[in-house]
């Protein structure tokens, strides 16, 4: 597998997804609040407009009346931003969509700071910690727009709630047409015996960038793509650090609450070995490029590469990894 | 010989009413925990809905054509189960379980839990909103049924509730009626102190909604006046229901006090008193 540039962005292929599977599937619809442009549902929407509302920049009402049509049973997709389906519906998402296990599917464009350039208010930095402390729910990130699009059959054929953050901007293309995903499952996207780098998402490229990094200077790093965050396949993870003895957790989010937390419990619960995480620490990000946006907050190729160095000496002198306060640097 | 019939009917609806209220009171009583009040101004609608005008069956509760009822002030939840369980939903017996460990009757309405109940309600705005895709659906599909949502005046203060009205209209669900249940108080005072509403009317006709207005505890008023809301078909439509906090016990009506409290044993014998000797 190799990993080229992309033509599309996860948002725009789970889109396109959404409208093919409209056509052999009539039962279900898409509702949104007024970025039907931005999450890419207008493709469904100027096919099938009379199942997909419009239902205005109200994303509180958008959600709950979703649950009130996905009462009976129905699949009801709902597109908009991560950070507004997340933060200013969430409690008509916790309470009732996840509550009472409706089929309503989070269709969530512009996940963590993938929506970089538009600023705080605009990047959904804190997504995956609310979806994934929410019972019933399900929480898939997509890299790739063959992922992507899995991502739409996978939660098409799941019953109950499920959340998909994708991207607002191409990325790389990853995966061979035809491969397989599953809820619960992840990818090993390279094998090596040194350390072990999980990731999902955008940031999968970045650790695999600096895996190509780290074998220039002779350390073989894993590195597992955490597609399904909740279920998270751990199995998978503890099977790879009994072989790396040590795990660094990458991604586009705060730290808190995020996949760092959730497999360092898992890792201090089943097998204890060198850890470290990077992602927002526990502050807010800004506008500006992307690329340059991950660097600076620390989540990028090169900063991963360096986070692994460390982390493999702590593996070799057999400590744990030294408790560093804060970078006050970069906070607000 | 038709208006004699007519009477009868209005007579055993305030009837059902007054078991409503009895029931109320008893299970709140038993569970010392739960709102009365809140029910007690909306039990001669829930009479009348249930027992009068929804096309509803309570053997086949989950029937694709039923007309629907959202409970959108959840928190009155013990006049919604006492009227199912009246309606034979489920045992009156089991009406003594509200709130307890394990029991079908949650402290608010949950969907699935218990026959009759159409969605999980309590924080006030989502019912309305819900209420709105349960008839969205019905215009999708081609299904005949109506919908009903009982909404709290205090309610109104939550912006959702404009953002459902909004959209309502736009779709022009004539299939949804909410009803207004005008007691005048929410939890911290009068509500017209704690966040002035109105003018209500005029706020929904604004949103271009038909408005309608009636006594909440005038059963022949309830009866014409939810029969010609049902009559509009158009759009939306909401009705006012001007009502009294508490109505039916003397020493609760009009209370702040009674909102959430729930009666010891000489108020519950007091209370019962009331509703089982007089006209509630």
């Amino acid at each position: 597998m190799s990993v080229v540039k992309a033509k599309i962005a996860t948002r725009r292929a789970f889109g396109e997804r959404v409208l093919q599977r409209g056509a052999d599937d009539p039962n279900f619809v898409v509702f949104e609040s007024d970025l039907g442009k931005s999450s890419q549902s207008n493709l469904f929407g100027d096919a099938y407009p009379d199942r997909y509302f419009n239902l205005g920049i109200a994303e509180l009402n958008t959600l709950a009346a979703a649950a009130g049509m996905a009462a009976g049973g129905r699949t009801v997709f709902v597109a908009g931003y991560s950070v507004f389906l997340t933060m200013r519906a969430l409690e008509a998402v916790r309470s009732f969509i996840c509550y009472p296990k409706l089929n309503v599917k989070l269709y969530a464009s512009h996940g963590g700071l993938t929506a970089a350039i538009d600023g705080v208010t605009h990047q959904g930095s804190e997504d995956i910690a609310f979806m994934t402390s929410i019972p019933n729910m399900k929480v898939l990130v997509p890299a790739d727009s063959v992922s992507a699009r899995a991502a739409c059959d996978l939660a098409l054929a799941t019953p109950g709630p499920v959340f998909v953050r994708l991207m607002r901007d191409p990325l790389c293309e990853f995966y061979p047409e035809g491969e397989t995903f599953r809820i619960g499952g992840s990818k090993t996207v390279r094998a090596g015996k040194d350390i072990t780098i999980a990731s999902y998402g955008d940031i999968v490229f970045q650790a695999l960038e600096a895996a190509e990094s780290l074998a220039a200077i002779g350390i073989e790093a894993e590195v597992i793509d955490m597609y399904s965050l909740k279920p998270a396949d751990t199995a998978s993870v503890m099977e790879s650090i009994g072989r790396t003895g040590a795990l660094l957790v990458a991604e586009n989010h705060q730290k808190r609450n995020g996949l760092g937390y959730e497999l360092a419990a898992a890792v201090l619960k089943n097998h204890p070995v060198p850890f470290d995480n990077l992602g927002l620490d526990d502050c807010f990000a800004e506008s500006g490029n992307y690329f340059a946006m991950i660097d600076k907050f620390g989540f990028s190729g090169v900063k991963i590469a360096a986070a692994a160095r460390r982390l493999i000496a702590a593996k070799r002198e057999k400590t744990l990894m030294d408790f560093q306060p804060a970078r006050e640097s970069i906070r607000q | 010989m038709v208006a004699e019939k007519a009477e009868e009917r209005i007579d055993e609806l305030r009837g059902v009413a007054r078991e409503i209220r009895f029931q109320i009171v008893d299970m709140v009583h038993e569970a010392q925990s739960g709102h009365i009040s809140p029910g007690f101004s909306a039990a001669d609608i829930m009479a009348a809905l249930y027992f009068e005008l929804m096309r509803i069956d309570p053997k086949n509760p989950s029937a694709p054509e039923r007309d629907r009822f959202v409970l959108s002030k959840g928190h009155a939840c013990p006049v919604l189960y006492a009227t199912l369980a009246l309606r034979g939903y489920f045992p009156v017996e089991e009406l003594k379980t509200l709130r307890r460990l394990g029991t079908r009757l949650q402290g608010h309405p949950v969907a699935g839990y218990l026959p009759g109940v159409d969605a999980t309600t309590g924080s006030l705005g989502m019912g309305a909103s819900q209420s709105l895709g349960i008839a969205l659906e019905a215009r999708l599909t081609g299904k005949q049924y109506d919908v009903w949502a009982l909404l709290g005046d205090g309610e109104l203060n939550e912006g959702l509730i404009w953002e459902t009205a909004a959209a309502a209209a736009k779709y022009k669900l004539g299939n949804l009626v909410f009803i207004v249940d005008r007691n005048g108080l929410q939890t911290d005072g009068s509500c017209e102190v704690v966040m002035p509403m109105e003018p209500i009317d005029k706020k929904f006709a604004a949103f271009n909604w038909h408005v309608l207005k009636m006594d909440g505890h005038n059963m022949p008023e309830i009866l014409a006046t939810l029969r010609a809301a049902r009559e509009f078909r158009t759009g939306p439509v909401c009705v006012i229901a001007k009502t009294i906090k508490g109505k039916g016990v003397g020493f609760m009506e009009n209370s702040l006090e009674w909102h959430s409290k729930p009666p010891n044993d000489e108020q519950y014998a007091k209370a019962v008193a009331e509703l089982r000797g007089g006209q509630a």
